[in-house]
This record gives C-alpha cells, sequence and structure tokens, in this order.
C-alpha cells in the first residue's frame, strides 16, 4: 500500500489529516484507498460472476480452490461488525445461492463460507467481503480446527461474559421497523475503534 | 419445533435440550451455544432449530436471521474476551469439513499465532480454466432472484458421513451417549 513509502513526518501529517475528517470526509478517503472499492467500481478489472444493487461478487485471483468467489459489499465497510442488519440479511443470502451456484456450476462436493475480521483472523483486504471457496476431497486445503479441552468452570465464566455482552441486542427484531441508518452514533464509534485495533482501517 | 427427519441428530438434541449445552442465545428460529471443545476459548456454534442439512436448504429469512446474531456473538466476543479478531465460518459438506448434518455457523474468537489455519496455498491456474468456470458460474448465478428456480435447483451434497446422518440415528446418539 502506498502509506508504506511515506516518511515518519509524512505520516504524521496524514494521520493528522485522517483525524480531522468529517465521517463522510473519511468514508470517502477510505474508498479511494480501498482496492476493492474500485474493482465494485469497476476501476479495477475484475472477473464478475454475479452482481445487484449492494454486492458484487468475482473470481478471486489468489484462489483456495478453482471456483473461489469473493463477495463483496458495494458500501465500504472494514468489518462485519459495521454492517446494518439488512445488509446482513441480503450478503449471506447471496452467499448461499452463490454457494448453490458453485455446488450446481463446477465440480464441487462442498463448500466453505468464511468472514474474517480481524488481521489475526487471516483479513487481509480493508473491505468486508465474504470468501466462498469450493471443495473436493484432496483437494489440498485444510481448514480442520484444532479441539480445545475446556474446564467446567471455565465454559461457564465464558459463556456468561458473552450472554452479558450480547445483552439485549441479540432480542429478535424481526418485527420492528426498519431501522435507520445511524449517522455518527455512540455504537458506530465503538466499531470504528474496534476495526482500528483490528488493524484494518 | 424440530421436525420429524432429525430424531437422531446432534443438534436438534443439543435444541431440544435432551443434550447439555451451555447457552448464549436463543429465540424462536434458533439457538446459539458454547463450543466445549472449540478452537479457542468463547468458539460459539448458531444452528437453527429447523433441521437443515446444509446452506442451500435454509430459507433466506433464516438465513438473514442466522447471520445477523451470529454477528452480534462477533461484536459480544470482541467486547467481552479481549481478542484480535473474529471467523465466521462454515463448513458445508463433507470435503469442506462439516461432520454433523446439521447446517451451523461457528464463530470464532482468534489471537495473533492461536494456532488456527483457515490460510490456504492459492492455486496456479491458466486463462483457459479462469473464463472456462466464469462462464460456468455466471450460467448458474443468473438464477439468483429467481426463487422458483432456486428451489427447485437446490444442489445435494452429503453433509456427514454415513454413521452421522440421521438414518442411522440410534447408532450415532449411543455413540454421543458414552461423552461426558
Amino acid at each position: 500500500m502506498a502509506e508504506q513509502n511515506l516518511s515518519t513526518e509524512q505520516l504524521k501529517a496524514l494521520e493528522e489529516k485522517i483525524k480531522q475528517m468529517s465521517p463522510e470526509e473519511l468514508k470517502e478517503f477510505q474508498k479511494k484507498q480501498c482496492i476493492f472499492c474500485q474493482i465494485v467500481a469497476g476501476k479495477i478489472q475484475s472477473r464478475k460472476v454475479y452482481e445487484d444493487e449492494k454486492s458484487v461478487a468475482i473470481l478471486d485471483i489468489n484462489p483456495a480452490n478453482p471456483g473461489h468467489v469473493l463477495l463483496l459489499t458495494r458500501e465500504h465497510y472494514s468489518i462485519m461488525p459495521q454492517l446494518p442488519e439488512e445488509e446482513i440479511s441480503h450478503v449471506f443470502s447471496i452467499a448461499k445461492s452463490i454457494s448453490n451456484s458453485i455446488l450446481r456450476g463446477i465440480d464441487a462436493q462442498g463448500t466453505n463460507v468464511i468472514v474474517a475480521n480481524g488481521v489475526a483472523a487471516g483479513q487481509r483486504a480493508q473491505h468486508f467481503m465474504v470468501h466462498i471457496i469450493p471443495r473436493k476431497d484432496n483437494d489440498g486445503v485444510n481448514f480442520t480446527l484444532p479441539q480445545r479441552t475446556m474446564e467446567q468452570k471455565e465454559i461457564e465464566a465464558i459463556g456468561n461474559k458473552l450472554i452479558a455482552a450480547i445483552g439485549g441486542a441479540a432480542e429478535p427484531e424481526h418485527d420492528q421497523p426498519e431501522a435507520k441508518k445511524p449517522e455518527k452514533s455512540e455504537e458506530n464509534a465503538d466499531l470504528d475503534d474496534i476495526a482500528k485495533i483490528l488493524g484494518v482501517k | 419445533m424440530a421436525d420429524k427427519q432429525s430424531g437422531g441428530c446432534i443438534v436438534c438434541q443439543i435444541i431440544g435440550s435432551k443434550l447439555p449445552s451451555k447457552k448464549i442465545y436463543e429465540d424462536e428460529l434458533l439457538m446459539a451455544v458454547l463450543d466445549v471443545n472449540g478452537a479457542n476459548p468463547g468458539h460459539c456454534f448458531v444452528m437453527p432449530k429447523n433441521h437443515y442439512q446444509i446452506l442451500e436448504q435454509v430459507p433466506d429469512t433464516e438465513v438473514g436471521r442466522l447471520f445477523n446474531v451470529s454477528n452480534k456473538i462477533s461484536t459480544a466476543i470482541f467486547e467481552s474476551l479481549g481478542v484480535q479478531g473474529t471467523n465466521i465460518f462454515v463448513a458445508n459438506g463433507i470435503p469442506a469439513g462439516q461432520t454433523v448434518a446439521h447446517f451451523t455457523i461457528n464463530v470464532i474468537p482468534r489471537k495473533e499465532n492461536d494456532g488456527i489455519n483457515l490460510q490456504w496455498q492459492p492455486k496456479q491456474l491458466n486463462e483457459e480454466e479462469i473464463s472456462t468456470i466464469e462462464l460456468k458460474l455466471k450460467g448458474e448465478t443468473k438464477n439468483i432472484g429467481h426463487f422458483e428456480k432456486e428451489e427447485k435447483n437446490i444442489a445435494k451434497i452429503q453433509p456427514a458421513r454415513a454413521e452421522f446422518l440421521p438414518d442411522d440415528d440410534e447408532i450415532f446418539s449411543r455413540q454421543m451417549r458414552r461423552l461426558p
């Protein structure tokens, strides 16, 4: 990325500039920096296999297997927690359909659907995306998850922390009218903090 | 809520409270529990109450809910467990690592060097191979949004090895009871 070639002073000046930007300016700035925003806008070439008003699906140029699809939101979000509810519903319904297209259209016996939030989780680009990866027996891809043993006490403690953190936030919301997009609410600020910590902002 | 097909399904048994679990969240459509043998502490399973084997069988309304709740759990993991990342991970079909024939979303807390590997060695394809795949996929994705066509065209794959399929439920539940 371009930032890597800047001197310390330039970097500082840039940071200062970013700090003073309004949320709208910041979003514009991120979009300009983001290669996937340019792909979505058609400024960088890609192999599009699907698009609609909210999402674009392209072939990954570094695929785990032939037919590996990246499903992108048109809107720039760094991580999944920033997506509004209706956008999540849409993008994963499309992910399901693309998985079905992969199973039907190319020689695959399974698919993995993966989202990485944060560098530690394997996120490489600063634009939210869903990976849909065709799978076959002995395809050389191995996503086997390790299994750890947890003490009953630890299970209770972690479980209770999560229950407290989810709180009322995970109550069914389907009957409520569509939530308005918050401008720069406190919740958004929290998510921006998370994104910053994750190093994907 | 769980339907008839689900007799021997371990996930349906957890949902029906016939097997113990640490429940994190529940509503009328889904349940989330802590994976007691998780890849990292805080690893959660999000599961529809209705018995679907693979993602393609789950209706869109439920897909939306399942992934929105997964996202809320992922956010809760960030807020409460001091992690550096999360993965949302679905294994659809045996070669993808699916072991139980009930669609499940994994929400996995991540830290640097935590021993979890969801990376891959990129495969090299030539221009012709890429173009062929592109055409084949486009041929299929043009049906997206045409619900009747999609309904009829759900792919069939093996969601779990035969011994883990509900048809062999007795053997399987006997195996499960042996676990602590």
